[in-house]
């Protein structure tokens, strides 16, 4: 018979002790694919919140803009460097860029701001700020006009709750009041009508502003207000300018939203004094992989002379990454203990198998089975265990995994205020499977590979007399 | 009887029982520790939020939480402060300004929150005093005809106000950290030169030294080459009682660390004195009363008798500020048996696994012993005991090697330096001391006794279901 249908015959003639074993990998296979599916989830919408929606892979910059982020540090925007980057196969757009910080104040507030001067048009090609303009917002004098319309109880009570919340799309409101399919058509028409929020927005060589949700609130400033901002210009100029609010943006990183103003570019250049100059350029790229951005950053820095530098997203963003590596290896800490527990549950049950079957171990060995063909045996019999409880744990995981990336579980109340307080959208998606369902399939294949060291040793110490006797 | 027939099976396959015994001493030991971690980085975090950041309860008047408008002070002061002293549980309270504005040097701003103080009250009830760093200057020490401005130190950084530079009194302190001399030679090549601000330092470090190098004596070479420009100066502007900008000139009396970027970031603490003078405020009249508890269980109730009888003014304690700790706090318990129930639940199946051996090896034995009549009910419960015997042997020696490393590390904590700057932005210090209190200990005994008993419950019953004159027969 071969080898590997003996093992599979061995495997169920002690059926319960096979499954529970097969239980065991299932479940550590179980929690660890869910629980690094969610935290990779987590830091892929992580970055693809600030990455894609903000800095973008690439940005062209002063050289000593990024450790000193002040107005000084900026550059001429000349239309051969522009000529420069486009040449590059893989550019799709230059977003150009003049950031800096004021003092803001509306009515009696002041705060202290981050001033984005933007091309309201390119800037479509990063973070779609017009795509973040606050479309419904949810407050008491509306909730009364809802609340005396027919719509069910459980909206109205839901409508309390998300008192001042505000919506870029309809989604949102959606999820957040809870209404579900049936209702959609009769109720969403009447939330609508009493949340749209008007908003407008910016375009070039017009003094307007638009500002943050949480600025907003902060600064008790509704559109068509008057936004004062005093700064520091250009070489120690004084920067002072009025600005008409023309919309409202609500950006998924809280803390940005709290401190945000975007002006269009020029107007920008012109409250600080800085005509036709910029402190970043940031590149639309068409093809995101590592291996291209690396390339790209790499050819444009040869072309790229002082006082301008090429600096990449890795750069950029290494608190976030910091933060994500320290994540990661807390989460790889814990999947480590429990794959340790599971190891010796393995360990325990090959050592049982072996001392139960010396005997016949003794008798294949007498009647002439090579020890090398029964040591194959036990460790397919271990392998097939492995692969079992893997396979079972990613057929279970992998239809919660799917549904969650498809349909992220929006946090609410206490747990999302604190994300938002360290910063983060309230929000929890899956990672669809990768590589890390790879590793689950390495280390179970090692703790196996490990465990059958003993019986296998001990097959090939058999002394036939000895153990037949056993 | 039936406990000491119990514990003698065990050691009948003595390797068996080390496995699961192991097995289990390991999945404690480690969900132990994980969990003194965990809890020795929240409960810092706590301490340092109350003892430096917020303290246990604050006052202000109606709505100046909100966007702390300058102009909602409290009211009548000395009313206030007379109806505090009242209060039973307090153990102490100082009155603050908090006017926000911009902090800048030369070449930097930032916005931030001035907080106005009087020092010799305030350390009553901060400890505020304790984190300056060393060679910083003082905490107001020293009397100064100057504006005097405490900073934080990412926002000295920020501000490009510490600087680093390799001199003479670095290298010798370097000699005394026992550096290498090979490293010496080397960091000594970029003697007298500066550097404005860290990561320009670090990419000379980069240049001449190794990674593994850096890995060794970089915290030790920063240390030493940090410095900070005494007498620094910066300027704060913000607006006066009568919404004028005004901005004025203010010399560091010291720099702090609490080890929380955004408080650091964002924090300033001037004399109440001086701010006064420059906003043309009243004296007397003051944004934020903060209160320090006795104990700190005490929050509540105190929250609740405050806001009945100061009705005038907002009362919010640190639960309200702080709602992510408040929840950490309040759920951390929970948190902690759900990742101790994670790792018991992997234990349970080579537990399970072993019983059920346990109980087929000895069918013939097990049919002899209800042969002889000893009832269901006692078979039952060695084969339970067997279970609970094995989880607990493993379960307290984990827990004591737990114990006693959760120790050894606390002495001197564990110090992540590599990921200080990610935790500190979550106000969270990388250099983690290992706390774990007794309770918890007793939690983790109960559920390992517990997962013992559930999981012999399937094999005691498979012994219950043999047939005496079946299983005496078997081989």
């Amino acid at each position: 018979m071969k080898s590997y249908r003996m093992a599979w015959r061995n495997l169920w003639r002690n059926r319960r002790r096979t499954l529970i074993t097969v239980a065991s990998v299932f479940f550590a296979v179980l929690f660890a694919l869910l629980m690094r599916s969610l935290q990779l989830g987590s830091y892929d919408h992580m970055f693809r919140n600030v990455i894609e929606s903000y800095t973008g892979y690439i940005q062209v910059q002063n050289q000593d803009f990024w450790d000193d982020k002040i107005i000084d540090n900026v550059f001429d925007f000349t239309p051969e460097l522009g000529n420069l980057i486009m040449e590059d196969p893989n550019a799709n757009e230059i977003v150009p860029r003049l950031e800096s910080f004021a003092l803001a104040s509306s009515g009696q507030v002041t705060k202290g701001v981050m001033v984005l001067g933007i091309d309201p048009e390119k800037e479509a090609f990063l973070s779609d700020v017009r795509s973040k303009l606050v479309r419904y917002r949810i407050t008491e004098e509306n909730v009364n006009g809802i609340k005396n319309s027919d719509i069910p109880d459980k909206i109205k009570k839901s409508l309390d709750i998300f008192i001042g919340n505000s919506y870029t799309s309809k989604t949102g409101l959606i999820l957040d009041l809870g209404i579900n399919k049936d209702d959609t058509a009769t109720v969403l028409p009447i939330v609508e009508k009493f949340t749209r929020f008007a908003n407008g927005f910016i375009s070039k060589g017009i003094p307007e502003a638009l500002i943050g949700n949480k600025l907003s609130i902060y600064l008790k400033a509704a559109i068509g207000d008057t936004l004062v901002l005093i700064g520091q210009g250009y070489h120690g100029t004084t920067a002072a300018g009025k600005y008409r609010i023309s919309g409202i943006v609500k950006l998924p990183t809280p803390d940005i939203d709290n401190k945000v103003v975007y002006l269009p570019v020029d107007i920008c250049q012109e409250l600080y004094n800085a005509e036709g100059m910029l402190t970043s350029l940031a590149i639309s790229i068409k093809d995101n992989h590592d291996k291209e951005i690396d390339r790209m950053i790499s050819s444009l820095g040869l072309k790229i002379v002082p006082p301008m530098r090429v600096i990449g997203w890795r750069e950029m963003n290494k608190l976030m990454i910091n933060q994500m590596d320290a994540d990661n290896k807390s989460g790889i800490v814990m999947i480590a203990i429990l794959y340790m527990v599971i190891a010796f549950g393995i360990f325990g049950t090959v050592l049982m198998m072996t001392a139960e079957r010396r005997r016949e171990f003794g008798v294949l060995v007498a009647i002439g089975m090579q020890k090398t063909k029964l040591a194959s045996v036990v460790v397919l019999e271990m392998i097939y265990v492995g692969m079992i409880g893997i396979a079972a744990g990613i057929a279970v995981s992998l239809p919660a995994i799917m549904y969650g990336f498809y349909h992220p579980i929006r946090l609410s109340r206490e747990l999302a205020k604190m994300y938002e307080d360290y910063g983060l959208e309230p929000i929890m998606t899956f990672m669809p499977p990768d590589t890390y369902f790879f590793w689950q399939v390495v280390v179970i294949s090692a703790i196996v590979i490990i465990a059958v060291i003993y019986p296998v040793r001990k097959i090939f110490k058999t002394e036939t007399v000895i153990s037949l006797k056993a | 009887m039936i406990w000491k027939i119990a514990w003698k099976n065990i050691w009948r396959n003595p390797v068996r029982s080390f496995v699961v015994i192991g097995s289990v001493t390991v999945g404690v030991f480690a969900g132990v520790f994980a969990i003194a971690f965990m809890n020795g980085m929240i409960s810092q975090r706590v301490e340092s939020a109350i003892d430096e950041e917020i303290s246990h309860i604050q006052v202000t008047g109606k709505g100046f939480n909100l966007n702390n408008d300058p102009q909602i002070t409290i009211p009548d002061i000395s009313h206030t402060l007379s109806i505090l002293d009242t209060v039973k549980g307090i153990r102490g309270y100082v009155e603050r300004t908090i006017i926000s504005g911009m902090a800048s040097t030369a070449s930097k701003s930032a916005g931030v929150q001035i907080v106005g103080i009087n020092p010799a009250e305030d350390q009553k009830i901060f400890s505020l005093n304790k984190t300056i760093i060393e060679g910083t200057g003082g905490y107001f020490t020293k009397e100064s005809k100057f504006n005097l401005a405490l900073i934080g130190q990412d926002l000295a950084k920020e501000l490009n106000i510490i600087r680093f530079l390799i001199d003479s009194a670095a290298l010798s302190e370097l000699v005394k950290e026992g550096v290498p001399d090979r490293i010496l030679n080397k960091v000594s090549r970029f003697s007298g030169e500066r550097f404005k601000n860290e990561k320009n330092f670090d990419k000379r470090m980069n240049d001449i030294l190794l990674k593994e190098e850096i890995s060794e004596y970089g915290q030790k070479i920063k240390r030493a080459a940090w410095s900070f420009r005494e007498g620094s100066k910066l300027t704060l502007t913000f607006l006066d009682k009568d919404n004028n900008q005004v901005g004025a000139v203010f010399r560091l009396t010291g720099i702090y660390d609490t080890r929380n970027s955004i408080f650091e970031m964002s924090t300033i603490f001037v004399k109440n004195s001086d701010l006064k003078r420059l906003t043309g405020m009243n004296e007397k009249s003051f944004h934020q009363v903060i209160l320090r508890l006795t104990d700190v269980d005490q929050t509540e109730a105190v929250t609740s008798e405050l806001m009945d009888i100061l009705p005038g003014l907002d009362v919010s304690n640190w639960k309200e500020l702080q709602p992510d700790l408040a929840m950490m706090t309040d759920y951390v318990h929970e948190i902690y048996a759900f990742f101790m129930a994670i790792i018991l639940a992997a234990l349970a199946f080579g537990i399970v696994n072993t019983m059920l051996m346990v109980v087929l090896e000895r069918t013939r034995e097990l049919g002899m012993l209800a042969a002889i009549g000893m009832n269901r009910k006692k078979v039952f419960s060695m084969i339970m005991l067997e279970s609970v015997f094995l989880s607990l042997i493993g379960g307290v020696t984990g827990m004591a090697l737990g114990w006693i490393i959760v120790h050894l590390t606390a002495r001197n904590g564990i110090n992540f330096a590599q990921y200080a700057e990610g935790m500190e932005a979550f106000g969270y210090s990388a250099h983690v001391y290992p706390e774990i209190g007794a309770d918890f200990f007793i939690m983790i005994a109960v559920m390992i006794i517990l997962t013992g008993i559930l999981s012999s419950v399937y094999p005691a019953l498979k012994a219950l279901k043999l047939n005496p004159i079946e299983a005496i027969r078997t081989e």
